[in-house]
């Protein structure tokens, strides 16, 4: 940034400068977010490419009203079923609260599963998002167990019976899935001990493991850049232009690529560089 | 992807950077319409369909079906294909093998389909393979969206100590949340009423009813090792004539 020295300065302008020097001279701070957020993105993206944005601030917003809810909520065989029903009857726009916590979730999975379609319509898991990809899976399979495991709070038969159903599901795989099932049950048999252990999977191990991939493909996400609609505009006349190229390569028997393209009416081919 | 590739990918990509625009606030204003449209969508229907409480657990009430949230449906509707029958298809298949199929797919997606190309149309096995996948997920969801729950109570002809007793047994339990016994029930589990031609004997039947999964491989059926010697008993040889010594009235 250019700066226009036109006279002192405001005081507090001049303190939030010395701040943001301090940490700048430290932790590199503002370059990083600075990098993050006038990072170039190819032009033609498009609408679908919003959805994994929506699905991490549909977390953010089950993260506030899962906070909400533990204010109230009990998480004991004997009093879970009373603190759910204080919340939706009782406590004050407790109902609304519980309603967008519940919906959230359907959002989430919903949103989730659309990105994950996008992503894959798009071709956008290959070379070089692999891995992006791969945390992605994760994030759903997380994203999936973050419903199985708070469904069960709410400690009414439909929930407990189909988490009897889930759990012995579990159980039956081979090899591991009875002591998986054991753990997540506490014991052989669902009891008062499932449900608390349901809970601290629910607000503590998932979330964790949430918030550790969602960095890690945000991380990954803007240091391969979004990619570019495979239909976009640009592709097509880069590919356009390259095989136009090859051709003329050909006719005269040169190696493509080491053709001198001096009179090319359109000089973008493929090879203009540009910053990473 | 062969390394030149790789190569060319990466200059077409430098190429479309170069021609980009800033994440901010080009891109990034978007993000934020879609996500408020989102929370508009999330506020609007916890108003509109209030969530419910269901009735709390260990009443002796039978006509519900044990539904997990919706996205799991297609696990539960897999149970329902493959019910343990026969050995042609073991209940494994739907609590094992299918889901980890899909989730081994899903994970390894970008090292199974590692060509170059992107464009729709230029990858008809993608397509076909993504469209196969989700339209049966589809499918799953949509029937056990439209299961039915059980009502009524059970009586048995003819009727004697064992009939009495295995009523107030099935009622107790929840059996007909997963089993047609009689007219209603969950299909989750199989049709009981003709249960005694497999004759599997009373034994066979209290084995299974302490823990299931020692008879049935996988099964996903609850075990009810809790139930009284007398219950199990009386429970068994029910079931064991279902079909042949009792009929369900
Ligand atoms: C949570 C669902 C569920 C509940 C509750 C349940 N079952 Fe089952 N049951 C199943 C499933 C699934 C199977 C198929 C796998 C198997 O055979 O174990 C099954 C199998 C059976 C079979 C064997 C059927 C055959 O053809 O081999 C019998 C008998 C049976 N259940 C009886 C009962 C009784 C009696 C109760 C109540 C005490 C009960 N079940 C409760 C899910 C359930
Ligand atoms: C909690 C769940 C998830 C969150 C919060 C999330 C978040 C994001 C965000 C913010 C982006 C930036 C671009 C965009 O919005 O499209 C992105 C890109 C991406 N996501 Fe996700 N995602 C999640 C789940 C998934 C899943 C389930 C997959 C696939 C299995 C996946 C694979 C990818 C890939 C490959 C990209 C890069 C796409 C590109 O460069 O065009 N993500 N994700």
């Amino acid at each position: 940034m250019t700066t226009k020295d036109i006279g002192p300065k405001n005081p507090v302008a001049q303190v939030g400068d010395g701040v943001v020097d301090y940490v700048e001279n430290r932790t590199g701070a503002k370059t990083g977010i600075s990098w993050f957020l006038f990072r170039n993105v190819p032009k033609e993206t498009s609408w679908f490419q919003t959805l994994g944005f929506a699905a991490m601030a549909v977390f953010g917003l089950q993260a506030v009203t899962g906070i909400v809810l533990a204010m109230y909520y009990k998480p004991s065989s004997d009093t879970a079923y009373q603190s759910i029903q204080h919340i939706t009857h009782e406590v004050t726009f407790g109902w609304l609260v519980r309603g967008m916590h519940k919906w959230g979730a359907t959002a989430m999975i919903v949103l989730v599963f659309l990105h994950m379609g996008r992503v894959f319509l798009f071709g956008s898991y290959k070379y070089p998002r692999e891995l992006t990809w791969v945390t992605g899976s994760i994030l759903l399979i997380l994203t999936m167990f973050m419903g199985l495991t708070g469904y069960l709070l709410v400690w009414d038969e439909k929930a407990y019976w189909a988490t009897v159903v889930a759990m012995n599901i579990t159980a039956s795989a081979p090899i591991l899935g009875p002591y998986v099932a054991d753990i997540m049950r506490a014991g052989p048999d669902m009891g008062p001990d499932t449900l608390s252990r349901f809970y601290s999977i629910h607000m503590l191990v998932i979330p964790g493991g949430i918030l550790t991939f969602v960095g890690l493909h945000l991380f990954l996400v803007a240091k391969l850049g979004i990619s570019e609609p495979p239909w976009s505009k640009r592709s097509y006349k880069a590919r356009y232009d390259q095989e136009a190229a090859e051709r003329a390569a050909a006719r005269e028997r040169v190696p493509a690529g080491r053709r001198e393209v001096t009179a090319d009416p359109a000089p973008q081919t493929v090879n203009a560089g540009g910053d990473q | 992807m062969k390394k030149a590739q790789q190569e060319a990918y990466k200059r077409d990509y430098a190429q479309a950077k170069a021609e980009g625009k800033p994440f901010f606030p080009y891109a990034i204003y978007k993000d934020h319409i879609v996500a408020i449209l989102c929370f508009a969508w999330i506020i609007g229907m916890a108003i509109w369909h209030r969530v419910e409480i269901g009735r709390p657990i260990y009443e002796a009430t039978t006509d519900f079906v044990p539904r997990p949230e919706w996205y799991f449906f297609f696990l539960f509707e897999l149970l329902k294909i493959f019910k343990g029958e026969n050995f042609l298809t073991p209940v494994i298949m739907a609590t094992f093998i299918v889901p980890n199929v899909l989730m081994a797919l899903l994970v390894l997606t970008p090292f199974i389909d590692r060509t170059p190309e992107r464009r729709l149309e230029k990858r008809p096995f993608a397509m076909a393979v993504a469209m196969i996948i989700f339209t049966s997920l589809a499918w799953l969801t949509y029937k056990g969206a439209t299961s039915e729950a059980a009502s009524g109570a059970l009586t048995f002809e003819p009727q004697d100590d064992n009939t009495e007793l295995a009523a107030k047994v099935i009622a107790a339990n929840g059996c007909q949340s997963c089993h047609v016994i009689g007219a209603g029930g969950g299909n989750l589990g199989p049709n009981l009423n003709t249960i005694g031609n497999q004759k599997r004997g009373v034994q066979w039947h209290i084995d299974h009813l302490k823990a299931p999964s020692s008879k049935v491989p996988g099964s996903p059926m609850p075990p009810f090792a809790s139930l009284s010697e007398p219950d199990l008993k009386a429970l068994a040889t029910v079931l064991d004539g279902l079909g042949t010594t009792y009929q369900v009235k």
